[in-house]
């Protein structure tokens, strides 16, 4: 018997000491690695299929452009390209940086860039098109390329594409290439993929044929999280570096904690009031919704800063016009004349000069001919957190000045295929926009109406002006900034005063990081906006390590350890019910 | 055993298979017709690339049309692609089963020390340890996984930090081998004890009532008639007889391993079945959510048949009725 325990504990020991040194092995010389905590598994790593912002932030960092965006205010900078110039705003010829690789060693070229935009383009890329779609490229030399547009593009020379290594994407651009896993690693940006698990984390390397030299970051662990809490409690325990979408009810709490910086980043999206404007699109709106005296009374019965407070925790900013780019210059001052503020008496009184009036006394206005009251259809998500306060608030007010509601919850889809058909009155959702206002202006022009089920447009409240277009159509081929910026403010204002859309608030990304093992995060843009998951994210390459704070997994002995006392704990629990077993054998054999 | 009891099962088991694909199929076409334009909302796209979407995800025609390609790919052992992740479902299942069937299989051996406790408990009811058993099952069967494993990340891993906040390995970690493996097992000890103590109390519970039935039977005095220890009585006579219920059970729950964990994968960032499953909900992926379900079912109905034939065996007069 007492040779049995004697070779058990031996056992156990060993053990212990297999598990202690091989977990110091791996904590040699540990890379200086920014492990940062999202909620968001990426999608794919296939910039021809993935949608996802954990996969643009990937790609981001895997792919350079020919050009960068200023960290401080998105103005185009050089990247890929070291220069451009036009003659006629048509016709850009851009000049390759000396010496480009990519990250495994294979030259990059004019023919690489050429490639991916002219393929880009005949296979319509979904995140590529939009840019690439009136352009044609052509390779002059190694280092020179030559685009051509077919219509007189403001977004030139911003070219802020992907570029693709051909050697490597050719072969699938054969076949359906968005099908391709695109695990091969290769790029041109400051990191290049290694490794990925599924559901779990992706690790991202320094690459060192980045045309700014190689970061100052090994590599960057993208940590899946499916619970908010358990990531935000890995923050705090050090077990990661940074958090990307802290939730709104642990914000507060957290940005109390010393070590710890909260900060909300803006990136223009919002959150809106739609109401149908029965401009032609499909559909059985409200007739009073096309009454401009109705959408002004709604607006002014809804008390912006509160909702903003009870319902955002005055994290974003409350700005009541359509956000369509993050960077704040294309956002208008809206006069104060023209100002929608909080006003239920002047919406009562307006309503009631209008001829909306309560006839029948049950506290809900009827239409002017008596015809119907003023009960609206509101439709709302299911899957947003914030749909409900909202919902509790805009009704309330609503009914204050004599408006009734009827709510209805709906998953995207279903919400998507009740605004294409025009079966609503009013609905709640929200927008993210581009850098470039471009998209989010053309959603509102007329040719985005849903006429046809089967063709559905992008134009959600039902509203079409040809003041609106004729701006739209004026911005879209304005080469000079300061002309176009004059324009895309001319168009949010009208969009204003129309009131289709009640701005409620402007959303921000609730971000933290630690204070202990990297300085040097970026903001985009500048005080504004978020440090990583920004629009080019150029943190990775201006974080730098705090001396002795961003060593490798400093804690990996004393996970050993815990190991081995658990394993030897087991055991222990494993010779105790040893002995209790025993002795009632010994017990039973008595009786 | 006859051959007739044990072919009707298996014919059973294949047409349930075959009624919950046609289910799944419709009830999800029901719930969501088509989700491309919310997924690509402000994507920016032209009606075309939308329309391309829809063919690659098998979207395009009417539903007859998508249900004969869907079963004509399932036949071939395609179920199709993730819309959210363009990868093709059945390797993305085939991912996530590994760190499933370790964790879920694990807690579910570990709860199953409760068939145990319960023996004992019912074959001395009424005393102190029958009690004490009792109502810590009852407690630990009445708590929630959620909130236990809240409390446990909260006060081991956050707090104490004695084990890692989630995942299935370190993230970035290189290591291979038995290097991984500890890894992996020191990630897995706190979700694994969360869910052996969820699942503990019910197996307790069963086996205890099974067990007091079994005890009123008249051929257990015949057994202590024949001056047998009260343990051999236990062993012998009482326990076989009090299999039948806890094995039900048990088949049952080892039919759920593969489903996973939602709750307790999800606070553990778990990358198993039960975390795909809550992706697949929140896209809403359906072609994943399908795979998933059919998966799911399939283990369940398995699960049910070999419980089914098991009866046969171990209770004859199950199988010759």
């Amino acid at each position: 018997m007492k040779r049995q325990l004697g070779a058990m504990c031996l056992a156990v020991a060993a053990l212990g000491t297999v598990v202690v040194t091989t977990a110091n092995a791996s904590s040699g010389d540990a890379p200086v690695t920014l492990t940062v905590g999202l909620m968001q598994d990426i999608d794919s790593l296939n910039p021809t299929a993935g949608y996802l912002v954990s996969a643009y932030e990937t790609w981001n960092m895997q792919y350079a452009t020919l050009t960068d965006k200023a960290a401080d205010d998105f103005a185009t900078e050089p990247s890929l390209a070291e220069s451009w110039a036009s003659d006629d705003g048509l016709t850009y010829t851009y000049t390759l940086r000396e010496g480009l690789k990519w990250s495994d060693g294979e030259p990059l070229t004019a023919d690489d860039v050429a490639w991916t935009i002219n393929t880009s383009r005949d296979q319509e890329w979904i995140n590529h098109f939009a840019t690439t779609g009136n352009l044609t490229a052509t390779a002059i030399d190694d280092r020179t390329v030559e685009i051509v547009s077919s219509v007189p593009d403001p977004k030139l020379p911003t070219m802020d594409v992907y570029i693709l290594p051909r050697h490597i994407w050719e072969e699938q651009a054969a076949g359906d290439i968005t099908t391709y896993p695109a695990e091969d690693g290769v790029g041109s940006g400051p990191f290049t993929l290694t490794s990925r698990n599924a559901g779990q984390d992706w690790t991202m390397a320094a690459n060192p044929n980045f045309w700014r030299g190689k970061p100052a970051v090994d590599q960057v662990v993208f940590r899946v999280y499916t619970d908010g809490s358990a990531m935000v409690a890995a923050l705090k325990s050090g077990e990661i570096d940074f958090v990307h979408d802290v939730p709104a009810e642990l914000f507060d709490g957290l940005s109390e904690e010393s070590g710890i910086v909260t900060l909300t980043g803006a990136q223009g999206g919002f959150s809106e009031l739609a109401m149908n404007g029965m401009a032609g699109g499909l559909g059985d709106g409200h007739p009073a919704l096309q009454d401009l005296t109705v959408r002004h009374a709604i607006a002014q019965a809804i008390d912006r800063p509160q909702l903003f407070d009870r319902v955002a925790h005055n994290q974003g900013q409350l700005l009541g016009t359509l956000g369509v780019s993050p960077d704040p210059v294309w956002t208008p001052e809206i006069p104060a004349d023209q100002q929608l503020n909080y006003d239920p008496e002047r919406a009562k009184q307006s309503l009631e000069d209008a001829g909306y009036k309560d006839t029948d006394g049950d506290g809900i206005r009827e239409m002017p001919d008596g015809s119907q009251p003023l009960k609206f259809r509101y439709a709302e998500l299911n899957d947003s957190d914030q749909a409900a306060p909202i919902r509790e608030l805009i009704t309330g007010w609503l009914k204050e000045i004599g408006i009734d509601t009827e709510v209805s919850t709906y998953d995207q889809t279903q919400l998507t295929d009740v605004i294409a058909s025009g079966e609503y009155d009013l609905f709640v959702w929200g927008w993210t926009p581009f850098v470039d206002p471009d998209p989010m202006l053309s959603y509102f022009t007329c040719a985005q109406l849903t006429t046809d089920i089967e063709s559905v447009g992008y134009n959600d409240a039902n509203w079409c002006s040809p003041e609106y277009d004729a701006l739209y159509d004026q911005q879209k081929v304005e080469l000079d900034r300061a002309k176009r910026i004059d324009i895309v403010h001319q168009m949010l204002t009208l969009f204003y005063t129309e009131s289709t859309y009640v701005v409620l608030y402007h959303d921000a990304d609730t971000q933290a990081y630690r204070t202990d093992r990297f300085e040097g995060w970026t903001r985009q843009p500048k005080d504004t906006g978020p440090v990583l998951f920004t629009n080019t994210s150029p943190s990775y390459w201006t974080l730098t390590p705090i001396a002795g704070g961003a060593g490798g997994d400093d804690d990996s002995s004393n996970t050993g350890l815990i190991i081995g006392l658990a394993v030897g704990g087991v055991a222990l629990l494993g010779l105790i019910a040893f002995f209790v077993a025993r002795s009632r054998k010994q017990q039973d054999d008595k009786e | 055993m006859r051959a007739r009891f044990v072919i009707g099962k298996i014919i059973g088991a294949i047409s349930t298979i075959a009624f919950v694909v046609v289910f799944d199929f419709f009830l999800f076409r029901v719930v969501n017709d088509d989700p491309v334009n919310s997924m690509f909302r402000g994507r920016n796209l032209t009606p075309e690339q939308l329309e391309r979407l829809r063919v690659k995800f098998n979207l395009d025609g009417t539903k007859w049309e998508q249900f004969v390609a869907y079963v004509r790919q399932l036949l071939h052992g395609d179920l199709g692609y993730s819309l959210k992740s363009s990868r093709p479902v059945s390797e993305v299942i085939a991912e996530a089963i590994w760190p499933t069937l370790l964790l879920v299989g694990t807690s579910t051996l570990l709860a199953m020390i409760g068939i145990f406790i319960g023996y004992r408990a019912g074959w001395r009811r009424g005393s102190s340890f029958d009690a004490t058993a009792t109502s810590v099952s009852m407690v630990t069967y009445a708590m929630p996984e959620y909130w236990i494993g809240m409390v446990a990340l909260g006060v081991f891993a956050a707090g104490l930090g004695w084990f890692p906040v989630g995942g299935l390995n370190d993230p970035g970690s290189t290591a291979t081998g038995v290097a991984r493996l500890f890894d992996q097992l020191h990630h897995m000890i706190l979700p694994a004890m969360v869910l052996a103590i969820a699942y503990i109390g019910e197996y307790m519970i069963v086996a205890r009532s099974a067990m007091i039935d079994t005890s009123r039977e008249d051929y257990l005095q015949l057994a202590r008639a024949k001056g047998l220890r009260d343990t051999e009585v236990r062993k012998r006579h009482a326990q076989p007889n009090a299999l039948l219920p806890v094995v039900s059970l048990s088949a049952i729950n080892f039919g759920f391993v593969l489903s996973g964990a939602i709750a307790v994968e999800s606070i553990f960032s778990w990358p198993g079945i039960g975390q795909q499953t809550q992706f697949a909900i929140s896209g809403p992926d359906f072609p994943m959510l399908q795979g998933l379900f059919l998966l799911i079912s399939a283990a369940v109905i398995l699960a049910n048949l070999v419980a089914d034939l098991l009866y046969g065996y171990l209770d004859p007069r199950v199988a010759g009725r």
